[in-house]
């Protein structure tokens, strides 16, 4: 019984840990740009559902969406006006402008929030439900699922709509997608806005799970990273199976070896399969 | 030709000498003491830093305020120096003997916690700099024979003694405790302290799991704990960690008769981030506001350090920014007690200090450390930190039972 109990901590944390990541896979995926702004993207995030919450009573679930524009207009406008100048240059180049912008950001966030931890308290908390012997705390169950449907959007999004196929065109092959008639600059701009829209998106169901504060956005950081890696880079099924791996790997390993090694035993299994399959799990890259 | 250049270097040596005495002579009128300190003013240790930072602000201000330190029939102005080592505890060592030896400061204020304190300890000591932690509180920290170092915290069992004896001793038939610690020198140490503690009360200790620093789900360790039983959960990490592990504990449902955290709830800030979770959580901590001393130095009575403090920040000071504001005003005592900043003198002083201050009795034992405290035990009730020892300050009973 404790296992299933592991199993079903693990899919609730990875679910979230996957909405973290997916954002971070599509810019690396498709703008071949490694965005150091992620983590504080998702702690905006937090802060526009803290706020939301705290002086309008909208609850988390719902600024979502606001939070998702807001960071979508922030990412657009920083892909178009900045690292759309050095779209085309080597990765580190990219890495360093996007780090330089997170040191802003950051320490931005730092000035404006403080370092204080806040939460939001819903007045109204959904508590847990046992099943069978299975406690289900259900805040957390809804994010998850929440973070797994918006996901599922997201991937509709690339397959289904105009603006996914020239993104996905774009990621194949971008000379080729410009010959086309696809406006190659906006497109990263989009693609940019997108990784934020998701990103600000965690950052909103997550203010209802962790401590807000912007000392988090390095945490979320390497998370995205481990959930690329391990789940393959830029699809958007890697990161999902990334992100629910990572959770599952994570909480049965604190159970079987010991809580301090939960880290240990991810990070370690991350260099197994970089040696042996550094594709990843899901071993495809790209959005076809 | 070999001896005009000689005696022109002499002349320019003796021209500067005389120029410096005429610099110093200059400033006398203005004499400063810098004290240089180290502070995590960014990174993941910066809302401690930033308290320690208030604390000795507003000692210098209430300091300076007085027209400075008198001493030997001078009076110094207080200037603090600080750097910010970015929770790097590396930088921290590196940016002490940068401001003992390009600053040169005339006395140190340790980085943040044991670890780092420890750390920059030997650079101090190398210097013959009288050095004042204001938040170690490890033994390993003043056990290493070191003459410089003086602490304000007294040992971790001082904290846990109390504790385990009015757990054990309330008739509420306590008789497990699961520990759950966070892997790192000062969570870790005052666990391993409170497993003792237990143990030689007849509790026992069903389990004892460390977390790794950086973790972000403690799922699996409190499922594991919630089978267990335990009567007792005594938790420790820092605010976000508590956080985190408090409002899991209420997913899975994990209900001790006691709960015990450290070092979080002495904080406003997390009775604010915990809400009603908070209920009932029992800490302990080296200082509270509602004890009661007449102290003889800058600040006298408590409350009217508490006061002072919150006309400053609007806030109710904690166990840090007090102990921080305590180390200045110890420091001020000394000085003024060897009439002098000469730092062999101010040493001395220091180790002989026996007095009475704000934040309680101040007698530092042969290593260091100070011993004449009695750390006070709390619970939150209401939404507010009610102290339940030692009897001298008490303001209510321990409550058993914590919310959902």
């Amino acid at each position: 019984m404790i296992y299933l109990q592991i199993l079903v901590n693990g899919l609730v944390l990875g679910g979230l840990y996957a909405c973290i990541a997916v954002g971070f896979s599509l810019v690396w995926g498709v703008l071949n740009v490694i965005n150091i702004l992620h983590g504080t993207f998702v702690v905006l995030g937090s802060y526009i559902a803290y706020f939301a919450y705290v002086r309008l009573g909208i609850h988390p679930y719902f600024s979502i969406a606001l939070a998702g524009a807001v960071l979508f207009a922030v990412g657009y406008a920083i892909q178009a006006g900045l690292i759309n100048r050095v779209i085309g240059a080597p990765v580190l180049t990219t890495l360093v402008l996007t780090f330089g912008l997170d040191l802003i950001l950051n320490n931005a966030t730092l000035v404006a929030f403080s370092a204080d931890y806040r939460t939001v308290q819903l007045a109204h908390p959904l508590g847990s439900k046992v099943v069978g012997g299975i406690v289900l705390p259900l805040d957390r169950v809804v994010a998850m699922l929440l973070a797994l449907a918006l996901t599922g959007l997201l991937y509709l999004v690339l397959v289904r709509s105009r603006i996914g196929r020239a993104i996905v065109a774009v990621r194949m092959d971008a000379e080729a997608a410009a010959l086309m008639g696809v406006n190659v600059k906006r497109v990263y701009a989009i693609t940019f806005g997108l990784g934020a829209l998701m990103a600000g998106a965690a950052g909103s169901l997550l203010s209802l799970i962790f401590p807000i504060s912007p000392l988090a956005s390095t945490e979320y950081l390497s998370l995205a990273f481990v959930v690329c890696v391990l789940g393959g880079l830029g699809s958007i099924l890697g990161a999902m199976v990334g992100g629910l791996a990572l959770g599952i790997i994570q909480s049965f390993g604190a159970l079987l070896i010991g809580p301090q090694h939960g880290l240990t035993v991810s990070f370690g299994l991350l260099i197994l399969l970089l040696i042996f399959r550094p594709t990843g799990l899901m071993g495809k890259r790209g959005y076809e | 030709m070999a001896f005009t250049k000689g005696s022109s270097r002499l002349w320019g040596l003796g021209l500067g000498l005389v120029m410096a005495a005429a610099v110093s002579t200059a400033s006398t009128a203005q004499e400063v003491i810098r004290i240089g300190a180290p502070l995590p003013l960014t990174g993941p240790l910066s809302p401690e830093g930033v308290k320690q930072q208030r604390g000795y602000n507003l000692w210098a201000k209430a300091a300076n305020a007085k027209g400075g330190i008198t001493a030997g029939g001078k009076t110094y102005k207080v200037e603090i120096v600080y750097v910010d080592y970015e929770s790097n505890t590396p930088r921290a060592v590196q940016s002490a003997e940068r401001l003992i030896t390009s600053d040169k400061v005339n006395f140190l204020f340790s980085p943040f916690g044991s670890g780092a304190a420890k750390a920059a300890s030997s650079v101090s000591e190398r210097y013959r700099i009288p050095t004042i932690a204001a938040t170690a509180s490890s033994v390993e920290v003043y056990d290493q024979g070191y003459k410089y170092l003086f602490g304000t915290f007294t040992p971790n069992d001082t904290l846990t003694n109390p504790l385990a004896d009015i757990v054990s001793k309330s008739g509420q038939n306590v008789k497990t405790i699961a520990i759950y610690a966070r892997n790192d020198l000062f969570p870790r140490a005052i666990a391993k302290e409170m497993e003792k503690s237990a143990k030689a009360r007849g509790i026992e200790v069903v389990s004892f799991d460390e977390y790794a620093i950086g973790t972000m789900d403690h799922a699996s360790a409190l499922t594991l704990m919630l089978q267990r039983k335990p009567d007792w959960v005594f938790g420790t990490g820092y605010i976000n960690d508590l956080i985190l592990m408090r409002r899991q504990m209420a997913d899975l449902g994990v209900k001790p008769k006691v709960l015990t955290m450290i070092a979080g709830p002495a904080y406003q800030e997390f009775i604010d981030a915990t809400g009603p979770l908070a209920q009932n959580i029992s800490s302990a901590a080296w200082w509270h506001p509602a004890v009661a001393y007449n102290g003889t130095d800058i600040f006298g009575k408590t409350a009217d350090y508490v006061a002072a403090f919150q006309a400053e920040y609007k806030s109710v000071p904690d166990y840090a920014e007090a102990s921080a504001s305590a180390a200045g005003a110890i420091l001020q005592m000394a000085i003024a007690k060897a009439g002098t900043i000469d730092p062999e003198k101010v040493r001395d002083a220091l180790a002989s200090l026996d007095v009475t201050t704000f934040y309680g009795p101040v007698r530092f034992g042969p290593t260091g450390q100070i011993v004449s405290l009695e750390p006070p035990a709390f619970q939150i009730q209401d939404g507010k930190a009610k102290v339940f020892y030692p009897a001298a300050v008490k303001q209510t009973d321990l409550q058993f039972g914590i919310a959902r």
